[in-house]
């Protein structure tokens, strides 16, 4: 029966095709937006790892996550360095990194922090962040650049650059102090490849002379070398990453750090706002989930559509088929044969499609949007899904078949 | 003897009913149904084949009881014992005249076991029929009407089924055409083992049959 479907299948071309696309478009979009997910999760996840704790003034902890992590909106306040420094001395903290932010350079965040931030600071699990070109900071104009930063801009190593004050593009120039690309760091998918780092002291430096936003001395009237260290540190910084000796102390330090009463800063475990902030991010791809169920279930309705139609032109067909001996469950097997077929070739067609666009399109999507797919045929969960459209199919495609059996049972051979 | 029935009669959903007359046919014999339209003879063919269920009366085919068959063994006994030819339109169309012929065997397998090299009898019977190989190739659009009317016979002939069933076969043939297409018919039958049952109001073809049957209603 599967060979007579086939054949029956080959007469017509044309509405088959025309299933087979639907069918298959809609099961590579259904794929393609899953594993696009999976992929923003994870990379999203993988953001920011080897943080026990994220420490910053007292605020939600989306929003610290927002702008300590993915660069996003503006810090509500600052913590000052004197509170930093004593929760750093902690026993129960092993390191601490500050951030200070608020400048930026055509478009992209300048992250100031210690060096200490490339080798504490890792990404996708347990990856550490790797130089493409050049070292950290040596000097107090030395930069580091993100992949992102260096391929968009065109900069490398020796490059110079003003940033600006302010995150908007709006903000005054800092053209008295030059910055000068000492190294440019390898992609890793996630905010870090679109971020500028220089040194707290460099930023501190060009921010001598400015009150309340706008500059009253210029860098250019005083000798930088006979500015004092420590006028260079800063009294303030936006946040600050903390790595703790024992994670089991992880919720302790929280709280204690909490309850600070010095200062009215808070202590967020990434993995926990993470999974907050994806809650919230997340639930577009549910609408798109969404979308997609609604067009597989519109092309499985014009799958059936399509075989009830052919039913009136192949009555002669039934009808020899009837004559030579077939039975009705005979000939309502051929109509569930056929269904079965075109959903499952289907299938693997969208599979393949999947992985001809992920393999299309892997760097592209790394590049442009920071999402890393993995260039895999298919998951098993991926195979459970198409495999419970198949069955839906199938599902469906027994009213047909059912039209099939009663009508060759109750009609004669003249008809 | 191949087939017998008695007081085989069918009523229709309107209250019409009609009587058929008893046939016996042994092998080799050849049996003319004839009848004006409506008279009931695709009815008839229907009942004989076993599509139609049996109201009352009795039909045995090859010692086959139909009254005590289901529907799958009366579909069966179709496959197995029963070739039928339609008088048009008797070809899948998506099918080469060869695999046409072939179809016959896809529901029987007692008709595949009478015959050890299907390719070697199509062309056999093709052959007795005056049809040239190359035509078994070819799509029924390809065909001329004659041809795919001997293609038809050819797939009621294969594997001998006991019993064969036609329905105004030449109905859309020329006088000298229907004359040839039903001597290669009763030509092809094995006198042994097989009998025909030709529906049709051609008088023509009166003089090649055994015996003519005539089909009339009564309500």
């Amino acid at each position: 029966m599967i060979s007579l479907a086939l054949a029956s299948m080959r007469a017509r071309p044309f509405p088959i095709i025309l299933v087979i696309l639907a069918l298959t478009s809609s099961m590579a979009l259904l794929l393609a937006v899953d594993r696009i997910k999976v992929a923003t999760q994870n990379g999203f996840n993988q953001s920011l790892s080897g943080v026990d704790l994220v420490l910053g003034p007292r605020s939600s902890g989306i929003e610290l996550m927002l702008y300590t992590v993915f660069h996003l909106g503006k810090p509500t306040n600052n913590i000052t360095t004197e509170t930093f420094n004593d929760i750093a001395q902690d026993p129960r903290i092993k390191w601490a990194v500050p951030i200070a932010l608020g400048d930026s350079h055509r478009g992209y965040r300048v992250i100031s922090t210690t060096d200490e931030y490339f080798e504490r600071i890792k990404f996708a699990g347990d990856q550490s962040l790797q130089f493409r070109e050049g070292s950290a900071f040596k000097e107090l104009n030395d930069v580091v650049i993100g992949s992102a930063v260096a391929d968009a801009l065109g900069y490398t190593i020796g490059t110079s650059m003003f940033v600006t004050h302010g995150s908007g593009s709006l903000g005054e120039l800092h053209d008295d102090f030059a910055f000068q690309v000492s190294g440019v760091l390898a992609p890793t998918g996630t905010p870090t490849d679109q971020a500028i780092f220089v040194s707290l002291e460099g930023y501190e430096l060009v921010h001598l002379g400015w009150t309340n936003g706008s500059q009253a001395i210029s860098l250019k009237s005083i000798d930088i070398q006979k500015i004092p260290k420590e006028r260079l540190y800063p009294q303030t910084i936006t946040a600050a990453y903390l790595g703790l000796t024992s994670k089991l102390g992880l919720f302790q330090v929280a709280r204690s750090i909490n309850e600070y009463s010095e200062e009215a800063v808070s202590a967020i475990i990434p993995g926990v706002a993470l999974t907050e902030l994806w809650s919230i991010v997340g639930s577009v791809d549910s609408v798109f989930k969404l979308l997609n169920w609604l067009i597989i279930g519109i092309s499985i309705i014009a799958m059936m559509t399509m075989t009830m139609t052919a039913l009136e032109s192949r009555t002669r067909e039934m009808t020899i088929l009837r004559a030579l001996g077939a039975t009705p469950l005979h000939l309502s097997s051929m109509i569930l044969a056929e269904i079965v077929l075109i959903s499952s070739f289907s299938v693997l067609v969208a599979i393949g499609l999947v992985r001809v666009l992920t393999w299309i399109s892997v760097d592209l999507l790394s590049e442009w949007a920071g999402i890393r797919i993995e260039l895999i045929w298919i998951t098993t969960n991926e195979l459970a899904i198409l495999g419970l459209i198949v069955f839906a199919g199938l599902i469906a495609s027994l009213i047909p078949a059912a039209m099939v059996y009663k009508r060759s049972l109750h009609r004669g051979f003249s008809n | 003897m191949i087939l017998e029935t008695q007081q085989l009669t069918y009523q229709y959903k309107s209250g019409k009913t009609l009587y058929f007359p008893d046939i016996q046919l042994h092998p080799d014999e050849k049996t003319l149904v004839v009848g004006p339209s409506g008279s009931g003879k695709s009815t008839f063919l229907n009942l004989l084949s076993g599509v139609l269920p049996i109201q009352k009366g009795s039909i045995t085919l090859n010692a086959h009881s139909y009254a005590t068959q289901t529907r799958q063994q009366l579909d069966k006994l179709r496959a197995d014992h029963i070739g039928i030819i339609f008088q048009s339109l008797n070809l899948i169309p998506y099918l080469s005249g060869f695999e046409n012929a072939a179809l016959s065997l896809q529901f029987s397998k007692e008709r595949r076991t009478h015959v050890s090299d299907i390719d070697t009898s199509i062309k056999h019977l093709a052959e007795g029929l005056g049809l040239k190989s190359e035509i078994l190739a070819k799509q029924p659009k390809a065909m001329s009407i004659g041809q795919q009317q001997r293609i038809a016979v050819i797939r009621a002939m294969l594997g001998k089924p006991a019993l064969i069933l036609a329905d105004e076969p030449t109905s859309a043939l020329d006088p000298i055409a229907t004359e040839q297409f039903m001597k290669e018919l009763t030509r092809s039958i094995d006198p042994a083992k097989q009998a025909v049952i030709v529906v049709s109001h051609n008088p023509a073809l009166f003089p090649l049959f055994d015996r003519v049957v005539q089909i009339g209603e009564s309500a």
